[in-house]
């Protein structure tokens, strides 16, 4: 491989392509331009250089053999793919390229930095939860089974065979059952929800406008308008009308919102006690809220509060959403992060 | 302006990584709508805009209406009669969201064969290095997982300390009281890891001014 690329060597003084013209141009030698001459050779010497090529190596290139040998075609030297304007739906033949294609619309090189919770999480926190709420299973112990919270048709009817099992009384959702923590499952931050409902946008745009560029400046990423559900008469709000904004991280930018909140926001909230420990849909997700005098707070706010009329400034809601199967294992993973909670145990 | 997207700028990964690197000019017909006397334009900014600029916005039954209904109740401040002006901030907000809106994404990059590989190369490299590091991780945690395991099972059968009759110090290890607790982990372990810690881990003592 390194003779091959050696051999770009000897055709970088003909003037071939355009490139090429203007290296050979810059060759020439300037007064100003001598001085800075010497970091340039070092530089090609140290590091991008390559061995002259014997006479052997330059009879066994062959280029043309290598290309007749090739059974599939390289893409071509010349650029001929433009990555498709607009998603048309998983139906369509023409498909945008996945994100980690360079030539993708929406490529974003990176990550260039490893957050430092989460770097913290990763090197202890995370062996650390799986020691501390081990409970040892004796070799021969028979299974728990799950109980079936499903339930069963009551057979009135010769329809009811083979049907799948009754929804659950009240809710159609059913909350996971807690399991034990082994090292498959650690829990872990999955993402981070910001949510902002702002009834006031009814009467005038601007303060959703505001709501999403604050949410925006908090998160780093662009929010999701949300629309109202019902109709409701004495609050004068009607369905389908944008009332709100949300905004969802993940992996990297959730850590660091999350190490924000813990080391800059929270410590400036005056007579703040912790999260309430009753928060949670005993499913493992967290939440809390923020007001609007403490969403001002946040760093990337208090730069730029001339940016926004505060009044329009809104509050928002806050869903910590982690792999943890139960509320108290999220509690531990979040406390374990730095994050206090104060009041009633609920899950 | 360039104050304000300079302090923005940070924050906004995904789209303005490629807005920073390859900056383009603001098209005149934005810039010509920013002009915040004229009545007619920064109206058409206000309402009709924001519910384009939206992701998934479709300009639907009642955003129509609203836009119809609600047009110029806007911020303003009339400072003579009949004379509607924006607050300039709002203009800002819009203008910003307006560079950010799916539809000035700039052009994808362009790689011909050669840069292709080479990023290729890179970026295959990179993954291969990612899947090490986690396969590495995984096999500590579950390492770590089978020697406790193999513990408590060495614990569960022996007998003592003295005349303790056999899983004593099995029982005592097992008690998991207040794991879960309000008070299980300390503050002083609650701290992200930093290359510089301090010399005294939590200050109890502190006490606002």
């Amino acid at each position: 491989m390194a003779s091959v690329r050696a051999l770009s060597r000897p055709t970088r003084g003909l003037p071939l392509s355009q490139i090429s013209r203007q290296t050979s141009a810059s060759v020439r030698r300037w007064a100003s331009s001598q001085a800075a001459e010497a970091p340039l050779e070092d530089l090609e010497d140290s590091a991008l250089g390559a061995p002259p090529l014997s006479e052997e190596e330059k009879k066994t290139f062959r280029p043309w053999k290598r290309q007749a040998d090739r059974k599939f075609a390289l893409p071509s030297g010349r650029y001929n793919y433009h990555a498709p304007k607009y998603d048309r739906g998983p139906l369509h033949p023409v498909q945008p390229l996945p994100s980690s294609e360079p030539t993708a619309r929406d490529f974003v090189p990176g990550p260039f930095n490893l957050p430092r919770l989460r770097q913290t999480y990763l090197s202890t926190v995370a062996s650390d939860i799986m020691t501390l709420t081990y409970s040892h299973i004796p070799p021969g112990t028979p299974k728990k089974e799950a109980p079936q919270r499903l339930r069963e048709w009551d057979d009135s009817s010769p329809y009811h065979k083979n049907r799948s099992l009754r929804a659950p009384r009240g809710a159609p959702v059913l909350p996971l059952i807690e399991r034990d923590i082994n090292f498959t499952n650690i829990p872990e931050i999955k993402e981070i929800t910001l949510a902002a409902y702002v009834p006031a946008a009814l009467q005038d745009m601007d303060n959703l406008l505001v709501a999403r560029a604050a949410l925006l400046a908090i998160t780093g990423v662009l929010p999701e308008m949300t629309k109202t559900k019902t109709n409701v008469q004495q609050w004068k709000i009607r369905a389908g009308e944008f009332a709100g904004c949300k905004v969802t991280m993940r992996g990297n930018e959730a850590y660091e919102f999350l190490d924000r909140c813990v080391n800059l926001v929270f410590p400036k909230i005056k007579d703040w006690r912790g999260i309430k420990a009753s928060t949670g849909d005993s499913s493992g997700n967290l939440a809390w809220g923020f007001t609007p005098e403490e969403l001002k707070l946040f760093p990337e706010m208090e730069v730029n509060m001339g940016m926004y009329p505060p009044k329009m400034v809104p509050g928002c809601r806050v869903y910590v959403k982690t792999t943890a199967t139960s509320d108290r294992q999220a509690r531990l993973l979040l406390q374990s992060m730095g994050l206090p909670f104060y009041g009633e145990v609920k899950n | 302006m360039s104050s304000t997207t300079a302090t923005l700028l940070p924050s906004l990964r995904a789209l303005t990584t490629r807005l920073f690197s390859r900056p383009s000019p603001l098209p005149s017909s934005i810039l010509s709508k920013c002009q915040f006397s004229t009545t007619s334009p920064t109206l058409a900014l206000s309402k009709a805009s924001i519910a384009k600029l939206g992701p998934k916005s479709q300009p639907g039954k009642g955003s129509s209406k609203a836009s119809g209904a609600k047009g110029g109740q806007t911020t303003r401040r009339s400072k003579r009669k009949g004379e509607v002006v924006r607050d300039p901030r709002m203009i800002n907000l819009l203008r910003h969201f307006a560079i950010l809106s799916p539809q000035r994404i700039p052009a994808p990059l362009r790689m011909a064969r050669n840069r292709y590989l080479r990023h290729w190369t890179i970026h295959r490299a990179w993954l291969l290095f990612r899947r090490q590091q986690r396969e590495a991780r995984e096999k500590t945690w579950m390492r770590q997982y089978q020697s406790m395991n193999r513990a408590c099972e060495e614990l569960r059968l022996t007998s003592g300390p003295g005349t303790r009759e056999e899983g004593y110090l099995f029982r005592m290890a097992m008690e998991k009281k207040g794991v879960y607790g309000l008070k299980g982990v300390p503050i002083e372990y609650a701290r992200a890891q930093t290359e510089t810690p301090a010399r005294v881990p939590w200050d109890h003592e502190w006490k606002r001014d």
